[in-house]
């Protein structure tokens, strides 16, 4: 973060949810991509997406600069109750040629990488043609399903979710659990047979 | 006295110029050179009607006021008649009965149709019966009861049916002929009612208003629909076509549920990664400047370092 701090600013940057510095949208491009936009954020209460579109540098860059405007970002038009953790972060550099898509800390037992690049391919075919919101149109569609789907199975197994986020066993608890396992037989049956006489 | 005076004398609310006589023999001649064409196209025999049916003709006072035995109309058509019918007899003293027959059908000889009429309804409510050949409403013919016929010269009987003829044969359609004879039929025979009870002059050459306004209800005059199908197959298609539309509006009405649903992810506490407060960059990274090669060969991969442990 401090990398990202000296190499795009250490101070808050306001912006709306869909900016377009690089003037790659049309107006009815804009009102499609923003209803799109707050009807993820009406389907999903507690997520937002917002839109980056503009010079960024090298593409190694780019994931940084999601990477710093989403914890950087003040966004106007979002409410204040959804945190910058429950955003979806795309970036789109058309100089460049790249685009990136970063989340906050809500989605991050959800969604995985692999996920990420899904919604961007969606948009790759348009993007390769400068068909700019068409693609972007296509990634949050598929965004929308994903998350959908999410949704669902964390509601049925959230166990699954919570484990790829859980704090790694301490050292000396992973010991002393190996050494529990390994107990003879007979210290357990003890064990046992003492907990059965017990009032 | 004109018509016209005599509606200035309140004596008719209705003014209709009904042809004189002389045009009615014209008229007559006309439809008489009409028939011989038309016998000239129809059928070369006349068949008599079988004999299985004679009996639900002619054997007593028929129950309804519409006798068509061999089933020669449509449901509906009966429908309408006897709706027709029944209207007529509700708001008249003279009831209408219709028989319906074959264009080229022939009552036969040895059943005599005048006798029959004075069999049947001699007493009681006194009725015109008519006797219609469907397509030929040139060969109908009409008995009244013997309580008309005591007050009603025969010339007016006869230009009853006259009239009812003309305007039949001025239509083409079949059951439009059948309309227009019965509306004519109804109005006369309303005529003949106020004949009989004295409220009304020896001869009928204008129709009083109101009586021209009573018209045949309409019908429903959309077309069969496919007329080639038998009626079974409409009834499945029907159910078929209602349970696809059932369908598609719960598909409508889950879809709208749909909509209106909301999705929510359980927040679990993750621990904060490489100093970002809110994210930690965890996302992909693609490149679209070459058409030639896949995204996936794109793809900017993450570095490990910020992989979660």
């Amino acid at each position: 973060m401090a990398d990202a701090n000296r190499m795009f600013g250490d101070g808050d940057v306001k912006l709306r949810s869909l900016t377009d510095t690089a003037g790659i949208f049309r107006r009815d491009e804009r009102n499609r991509l923003e209803d799109e936009m707050e009807r993820i954020g009406i389907v999903f209460p507690q997520v937002f997406v917002a839109v980056y579109t503009g010079r960024v540098g090298e593409i190694a860059n780019l994931r940084q600069f999601g990477f710093w405007l989403l914890n950087r970002g003040l966004f106007e038009d979002i409410p204040v109750e959804k945190p910058n953790a429950a955003g979806v972060m795309i970036v789109i550099d058309p100089d460049s040629k790249a685009a990136g898509m970063t989340f906050g800390y809500l989605l991050d037992p959800f969604i995985e990488e692999q996920d990420t690049f899904d919604c961007l391919s969606r948009a790759h075919s348009y993007w390769l043609e400068g068909r700019y919101a068409e693609g972007l149109l296509k990634c949050l569609v598929h965004l929308h399903k994903l998350l959908r789907k999410r949704s669902r199975r964390a509601r049925r197994d959230p166990e699954c979710f919570e484990r790829k986020v859980a704090s790694p066993v301490a050292v000396g608890d992973l010991v002393r659990r190996i050494h529990e396992g390994n107990r003879p037989a007979a210290w357990q049956s003890l064990e046992d047979m003492e907990m059965e006489v017990e009032p | 006295m004109t018509d016209t005076a005599r509606v200035d004398q309140g004596r008719l609310l209705h003014f209709e110029k009904i042809p004189r006589v002389e045009e009615v023999e014209e008229l007559q001649t006309s439809i008489e050179d009409q028939t011989a064409v038309e016998l000239t196209e129809a059928p070369d025999e006349e068949s008599d009607i079988a004999d299985q049916y004679l009996a639900a003709y002619f054997q007593a006072k028929p129950t309804g006021f519409l006798i068509d035995a061999q089933t020669l109309l449509t449901t509906r058509e009966q429908r309408d008649l006897e709706a027709f019918l029944n209207d007529h007899a509700e708001e008249s003293s003279i009831d209408i009965y219709f028989y319906v027959f074959g264009a080229d059908q022939r009552i036969p000889s040895d059943i005599r149709k005048k006798e029959v009429a004075d069999q049947h309804y001699s007493v009681g409510k006194p009725a015109a019966v008519i006797y219609y050949y469907i397509g030929a409403p040139q060969r109908s013919a009409l008995y009244l009861s013997p309580m008309i016929t005591d007050r009603v010269s025969a010339a007016e009987q006869r230009r009853t049916l006259q009239f009812s003829v003309m305007q039949a044969s001025s239509r083409t359609l079949y059951f439009d002929q059948i309309e227009a004879f019965l509306e004519q039929m109804s109005i006369r025979v309303y005529w003949m009612q106020r004949m009989t009870q004295g409220t009304a002059e020896k001869t009928l050459e204008t129709i009083p208003d109101g009586e021209s306004a009573r018209t045949f209800p309409r019908r429903n005059t959309a077309p069969e629909i496919m007329p080639g199908i038998p009626s079974w197959m409409k009834r499945v298609g029907g159910i078929i076509v209602v349970s696809l539309c059932g369908l598609l509006l719960l598909w409508c009405v889950l879809a709208w549920l749909g909509s209106r649903r909301r999705f929510s992810f359980p927040e679990f506490e993750v621990e904060s990664r490489l100093g970002g407060g809110h994210a930690a960059g965890i996302g992909a990274v693609i490149s679209f400047s070459s058409q030639a090669i896949t995204p996936e060969m794109q793809r900017n991969r993450m570095p490990d370092y910020m992989r979660r442990a």
